[in-house]
């Protein structure tokens, strides 16, 4: 159990473990996420950083604790967390490559029963152009950058409460990793949205974040504060190429 | 100026001849085509039902036929009058039969097909989501077999007269260049039509076809958007009942009503099916045609392929064409990056 680090937390999660078959991926992760804040999350190929993702989501068998909020939502539906405003972006992206441009910022509002769903599509068209001029082609044709703008733009179109990234830097190229990660903090600052991110790009995610952890096999290792992180010999060795 | 020789007036007699004849296969070979649509159309229509749910589930439901008999057989109950004539065994018996008109009683029946469907998705199907497809298929026989059971046990084996919606009787028919279109051609390709475009609308323009398209790309993904993935694979296998039934009742008429009457038309569909590509709407119309017409065609056309080996030939095309296009006509190559 970890002591509550945060004024407001707005996911905790207690003794997660996780497994596939007989293999266990995550063997009890102890931590939390404060509301309107970024964490992240550090480790190696195979550490479990995107099973805890998933964990997280109920996708994969687990036992342990999650909370939302006040929202005990361990035993929760995928489906159901996301109606709970939990939006992730997965590994892979989690668009639909046969779907359009427009079709896939519209599922990604499939929750949603209000009536400003498309002046959220124009808003993220202005946000980013490039999707409003392929809007009606196939997302599988868009470029690796422009595919994961719109993996973002898809995943806040249901106006979630909290942000799963897992791995956004990946297979990109470094000045759009940049550019993406600069529309993250926006986005944090302007709106408040929680986020939890998954990187192996520790000196971009620790920029970004007020909180990290260090996973690795299955346990957290490490964590605190992203300065302290930063400055942490350990870290520095493993992550940041120091 | 030529003179006419014994010798050459044979040789006009016998183009006179060739002409004739030809101009007569012109009339015989549209005859061909229009008899051959009646088929395609009902093909086209279980194809159109397999690829619905290979789409979303991913599986082949080899028990599609005969659940689309059941319904011809409670199209056939509803048809039946107050005093059912054909209550045969067992729980039928119970069914009330009620004076319907035959539209209405194949509406009737539409409707129980996407009622049955669905309840097959939610009662065998989605209990098992984590078999394997092989798993998932071998249910789908021992369906097939248990339904074709039920309703021999029900019903009896021996065949039935199923009316038509359309009219059938002598003369029924538009004349075009020679040849005659029956009206039944003609209803039974505007029911698919009409259907088909409902469809694509459906899955173009609602939030719940936005949904099942998503659930076909990926179930995963559709369920990080908060799409609930079984409820959309239950309105998938209602939607391919519903083509499925439509197809029976269709059809019931020429082949007669009986347990197994969709067999060979599950044979032909898969072979439709696969030719279009599995994952195909319009490969499922398309491949429904090519089978359809080449059923009736080659062996006219053929000498040494009797009727009796109709269906060797779409079976052989079938080959062919997945040999230079895997995927089928229509099919989606789906690429994996490793």
């Amino acid at each position: 159990m970890v002591d509550d680090v945060f004024d407001e937390v707005g996911l905790k999660v207690e003794d997660l473990h996780a497994s596939y078959g007989a293999v266990e991926v995550l063997r009890g992760l102890d931590f939390e996420v404060a509301a309107k804040g970024v964490s992240v999350i550090l480790g190696a190929n195979g550490a479990g950083k995107t099973t805890t993702l998933r964990a997280i989501c109920n996708m994969c068998n687990t036992s342990g604790k999650v909370t939302l909020g006040d929202d005990d939502i361990t035993r929760t539906g995928t489906a159901e967390i996301v109606r709970k405003g939990v939006a992730h972006v997965p590994q892979g992206r989690g668009t639909f490559p046969e779907l359009s441009v427009l079709d896939n910022l519209m599922i990604g509002a499939y929750t949603r029963k209000d009536k400003e769903v498309k002046d959220d599509v124009d808003r993220w068209f202005e946000i980013f152009p490039r999707l409003s001029e392929r809007s009606d082609q196939l997302a599988g044709s868009l470029s690796g950058g422009e595919q994961q703008m719109l993996a973002v733009a898809r995943a806040l179109m249901c106006r979630p409460r909290l942000l799963l990234l897992d791995e956004p830097s990946l297979g990109l190229a470094p000045l759009i990793i940049e550019d993406l990660f600069e529309r993250f903090t926006t986005l944090n600052k302007e709106t408040g949205l929680t986020m939890l991110v998954v990187e192996q790009n520790a000196n971009l995610a620790l920029d970004m974040a007020d909180y990290g952890y260090v996973i690795e096999s299955g346990e957290i290792t490490l964590s605190g504060s992203a300065e302290k992180l930063k400055n942490d010999p350990a870290v520095q060795e493993a992550y940041l190429g120091a | 100026m030529a003179v006419a020789t014994p010798e050459t007036r044979l040789q006009s007699r016998v183009l006179a001849t060739v002409t004739v004849s030809f101009a007569m296969d012109y009339v015989l070979l549209l005859q061909r085509i229009f008899d051959a649509l009646f088929n395609s159309a009902i093909y086209s229509s279980l194809a159109l039902a397999l690829v619905i749910i290979f789409r979303s589930t991913g599986l082949l439901n080899f028990a599609q036929g005969e659940m689309a008999t059941f319904t011809a057989y409670i199209a056939f109950v509803l048809l039946s009058g107050p005093q059912p004539r054909l209550t045969g065994g067992g729980l039928a018996g119970l069914i009330p039969g009620v004076p319907f008109s035959i539209p209405l009683a194949i509406i009737g029946a539409v409707v129980c097909g996407m009622a049955a469907g669905a309840a097959t998705e939610r009662a065998l199907i989605r209990p098992l989501g984590g078999a394997s497809d092989l798993a998932l298929v071998n249910i789908t026989i021992g369906l097939l077999l248990a339904t074709n059971s039920l309703m021999a046990q029900w019903w009896g084996t021996g065949p039935r007269f199923f009316p038509s919606i359309f009219p059938t009787g002598a003369g029924q028919h538009f004349v075009i260049l020679g040849a005659r279109l029956r009206y039944s051609t003609v209803g039974v390709w505007a029911i698919l039509l009409s259907v088909l475009v409902l469809l694509v609308l459906l899955l173009r323009h609602t939030r719940a076809g936005l949904a099942f398209r998503a659930v076909s790309i990926s179930p995963s993904n559709a369920e990080l958007v908060g799409v609930r993935v079984g409820p959309t694979l239950m309105y998938g296998w209602a939607l391919a009942s519903g083509f499925g039934a439509l197809a029976a009742c269709l059809s019931a008429n020429s082949v007669l009503l009986e347990p197994s009457m969709m067999l060979r038309v599950l044979v032909y569909a898969f072979a439709a099916a696969t030719l279009g590509g599995l994952d195909s709407p319009k490969g499922a119309l398309v491949g429904g045609l090519i089978i359809g017409l080449s059923q009736t065609l080659i062996p006219a056309y053929v000498p040494f392929i009797g009727f009796e080996l109709s269906v060797l030939p779409a079976l052989l095309a079938m080959v062919v064409i997945l040999l230079i296009r895997p995927a089928g006509l229509y099919g989606t190559k789906r690429i994996e990056r490793v």
